[in-house]
């Protein structure tokens, strides 16, 4: 199934993930969790500035960067402990990094609908994934605001 | 004053001298699934309690003979200790435990402490996922004893004797309709039911390693809100998860006789027609 407005990159993560069983969805979460960045040194010190996501069950932190050609970089910040939450922030950040501000608020709310999310995981953290992505948002508009 | 049944109770360290008996299965169930993956005791199998000891269709649990598949894949056998750990202070832990008795396996632990102690340690993780012979486990049938259903909820209620409320003080009081964070896996209405008490779970565990309290300060937590041994008691939550591990503390740390878990929950409770509710 083929969405309009998707960023290449999210339309790449999204066309892979629907084409996936359970299992190899697991695995591809478990990959982002691995691979999860750490929080650059520079925001350490800002993480209280940081945007909190109260959708999710677990503490999530969200910085959005605009570099110098126009493309945004989101900064994660999130515990260990939540392999989950790594994983399914990871996929938006992965698919959105680099796109305008433009681009991130053109996302359909529901565009991960055909990956098949939920065979992997509770609709609460479908929940959680839904909030992540209304900030990403949110935090797009402020920086076309500035 | 010790707990009433220690024996359901194991610490770390007894995990690690038992990796290897083969009359043990240690058993990892924990509200991030992913957890397991990523690195577990051992030998531990998985159970999680989202995919596999839901029923597929209805809001309920898996059937006994699904149960019987799931307990004989990952090689028990009735008579089989079976240790549970998980994180958030042994929180899914605890509910996969309760549903093993359910079904009516009785050989049942909980690693105090949960993986958060078993990291603090820093004892061995890993990644192999390990395999068993399987085995042709017979599962009883589903033992009611220990699970209350909406109608037993409202007789307790309207008699007046103890429901324990272990969610949140704020969805106790009713500002708040599900877990803060927890969006959607809402009720209608907000609030408790009759004679209920507020006791949320976590007061029953340590916060710095996650293992439960002393027995007197389980007590004293208890009964100084009126929650006695004499009698039934039942606890619910939003959906039975949390409640569980109060089950678990009542029934065996403290020994109550009568102690069952109300998995309907407030998801349940908070959309019944004609329920009463308190604020």
């Amino acid at each position: 199934m083929k969405m309009q407005n998707l960023p290449p990159k999210l339309q790449e993560i999204v066309d892979d993930f629907a084409g996936m069983s359970r299992e190899e969805k697991l695995e591809t979460l478990i990959g982002y969790a691995e691979t999860f960045p750490l929080l650059p040194e520079w925001l350490k010190e800002r993480r209280d500035n940081m945007e909190p996501v109260p959708e999710c069950m677990t503490p999530v932190f969200l910085f959005a960067e605009q570099l110098p050609d126009g493309g945004v970089h989101f900064h994660l910040d999130i515990p260990a402990q939540s392999p989950t939450v790594r994983g399914l922030a990871s996929i938006l950040a992965n698919g959105l990094n680099g796109s305008t501000p433009e681009e991130i608020i053109a996302v359909p709310g529901d565009f991960f609908l055909p990956m098949n999310l939920q065979e992997a995981v509770s609709q609460q953290r479908l929940n959680g994934f839904i909030g992540v992505l209304a900030h990403m948002k949110k935090e797009a508009v402020k920086l076309l605001e500035k | 004053m010790s707990y009433v049944h220690p024996e359901y109770l194991v610490e770390t360290e007894w995990v690690a001298q038992n990796l290897d008996n083969p009359d043990v299965r240690i058993i990892e169930s924990d509200e991030d699934p992913l957890l397991y993956a990523l690195g577990h005791i051992p030998g531990a199998v998985q159970v999680d309690w989202f995919s596999t000891l839901q029923h597929p269709l209805r809001r309920d649990f898996l059937t006994k003979e699904k149960f019987e598949e799931v307990a004989s894949k990952i090689g028990i056998t009735n008579d089989t200790t079976v240790v549970f750990y998980g994180d958030k202070s042994n929180w899914f832990a605890c509910y996969a435990l309760w549903l093993f008795q359910y079904y009516g396996h009785q050989n049942v632990r909980i690693m105090n402490g949960g993986r958060l102690k078993w990291e603090k340690e820093n004892r061995p993780l890993v990644k192999d996922v390990p395999s068993y012979p399987e085995t042709t486990y017979r599962a009883k049938e589903a033992d009611k004893s220990i699970r209350a259903f909406r109608d037993e909820v409202l007789q307790q209620s309207n008699t007046k004797k103890p429901l324990v409320d272990v969610r949140s003080p704020k969805e106790y009081s009713g500002e708040l309709i599900s877990m803060p964070n927890y969006p959607q896996e809402g009720a209608t209405r907000g609030g408790h039911i009759p004679s209920a008490v507020s006791i949320p779970w976590a007061q029953a565990v340590n916060e710095a390693d996650s293992t439960f309290k002393s027995p007197d300060e389980l007590r004293a937590l208890y009964e100084g809100k009126g929650v006695k041994s004499d009698g039934e008691v039942i606890a619910y939550c939003r959906i039975g998860e949390r409640s569980s591990l109060t089950w678990f503390v009542l029934k065996y740390l403290l020994g109550y006789p009568k102690v069952k878990n109300y998995d309907g929950s407030w998801t349940e409770w908070g959309n019944l027609v004609d329920a009463p509710i308190e604020k």
